[in-house]
């Protein structure tokens, strides 16, 4: 089971790979909001709206891009997955792969803020872990819905509205503990809301691994 | 008659909910005053709501096994009926909050979940909506409506433990077990969340059998 989760994740990188339009948008639509906020926050960014702006601007780069990973394999690809793996297996490893995907647009987007929105990170090392929580947390979710949505059809607004409001508990609890990454992080008081983003992260997982073979077949 | 008792079982309690409600004794506490007697209709509205919801659950997970449209069917209209619950709930509550917290809306964990709460059920709704084949949508629904679901208890549960709210029952507040100590309030409390569930399973009935009535009739007709 682990080589076969091992070859999905494999295989999505290497059709990403060949077809690098999409990450690349999903860049760029990072780049372009972040500089619209440079430009319309400008000079007045205090550390509580650089917080929430990276967590608003991070969410809706993360549906789009999650999204994308079953928009265009809905139908034809699959079969094909349907005749090499069990759907668990599926799952899983479409959740790894978007794990990666998330957290390099979760690290891209921390080192554009960075960059455009002002250094002003006291504990960069508590945000970039918080980063990769939030990147396991999200594609667990997202990866679900995403399925979901993508076997709905193809109304454009129902990836957003199915999972934000299934996301609100992992933000609240990022947004309220990394703003403490950025005014001064004490892992020994933060510790347990780490441990809780992760058991969130965990139900949401095992809650796809149940329930994705009925979601998968036709 | 007989499969009848439950719901002049519903109307009699709702009655008996409403008029000692609100003639009822309560105890005179400052701010609130008389603002307590919300607790037998925000509250027990709520309490209707989640069994509701958890009947919807039960349905869902019950089509998964056996594919039956009318599983799915009960499970969409006990979470409709359980969304207009939630909104009278909601609308009740945010009278409270006027009166006692001098806002209808507040930032408040307690609050939030219940924003979480009927955003999921109303995309659950849309997600219903834009899927013709019914198989399809029944199965797509289902599976939404489980995952949603735990991921609604999560947060209505447990996210308001982490911080303070200002929600009785939170926080350092005292909730509902601090004020009965004469249990003249409980003696109303109970029977009226069995009322509103009972009122709330009706209604979800009476929608159940008008669908499979139509469903009926278009198949006479085809």
């Amino acid at each position: 089971m682990v080589s076969q989760i091992l070859e999905i994740v494999k295989l999505n990188i290497t059709l990403e790979w060949r077809q690098r339009q999409s990450i690349l948008a999903v860049l760029l639509y990072v780049l372009t909001t972040t500089y619209l906020s440079y430009l319309v926050f400008n000079g007045i960014i205090s550390s509580e709206t650089w917080n929430a702006l990276y967590w608003i601007i991070l969410i809706f780069a993360a549906v789009q891009a999650a999204f994308r990973s079953f928009q265009n394999e809905a139908d034809r690809r699959f079969l094909l997955y349907y005749s090499l793996v069990p759907p668990r297996v599926l799952v899983i490893g479409k959740t790894i792969y978007n794990f990666f995907y998330l957290l390099v647009i979760g690290l891209v987007t921390f080192a554009l803020f960075l960059f455009l929105l002002g250094n002003i990170v006291a504990d960069p090392l508590a945000f970039v872990v918080l980063v990769v929580l939030a990147s396991a947390g999200f594609a667990c979710i997202l990866t679900f819905v995403s399925g979901i949505a993508a076997k709905a059809g193809d109304n454009p607004a129902l990836p957003a509205i199915l999972s934000i409001p299934l996301l609100y508990p992992q933000v609240l609890a990022l947004s309220r503990t990394s703003i403490r990454a950025l005014t001064g992080f004490s892992w020994s008081v933060n510790g347990p809301v780490l441990l809780v983003l992760l058991l969130l992260a965990l139900v949401s997982l095992l809650l796809s691994y149940l329930l994705f073979a009925y979601l998968w077949r036709d | 008659m007989k499969a009848h008792w439950w719901k002049a079982l519903g109307v009699v309690l709702v009655l008996y909910t409403i008029i000692f409600g609100f003639l009822g004794s309560v105890p005179r506490l400052p701010i609130l005053n008389e603002t307590i007697r919300v607790l037998y209709f925000h509250v027990t509205m709520w309490f209707a709501m989640i069994i509701l919801m958890i009947a919807s659950l039960s349905y869902s997970i019950g089509y998964l096994r056996d594919n039956s449209p009318f599983r799915d069917l009960k499970a969409k209209e006990a979470a409709l009926t359980g969304m207009f619950l939630a909104t009278l709930g909601l609308v009740t509550g945010s009278l409270w909050a006027r009166f006692t917290w001098g806002a209808f809306w507040v930032n408040d964990p307690k609050l939030n979940g219940t924003a979480v709460t009927m955003l999921i059920y109303l995309a659950y709704f849309i997600l219903r909506g834009s899927v013709e084949d019914p198989q399809k949508k029944a199965r797509l629904a289902a599976v939404y409506n489980i995952f949603a679901f735990v991921m609604m208890i999560v947060f209505i549960g447990i996210l308001p433990r982490m911080t303070d709210s200002l929600h009785p029952g939170n926080g350092g507040n005292p909730g509902f077990s601090g004020y009965d100590l004469n249990s003249d309030m409980r003696m109303v409390f109970y029977p009226a969340v069995i009322g509103w569930t009972l009122m709330g399973v009706w209604i979800m009935n009476i929608k159940v059998r008008y669908t499979k009535l139509t469903w009926k009739l278009n198949e006479q007709l085809d």
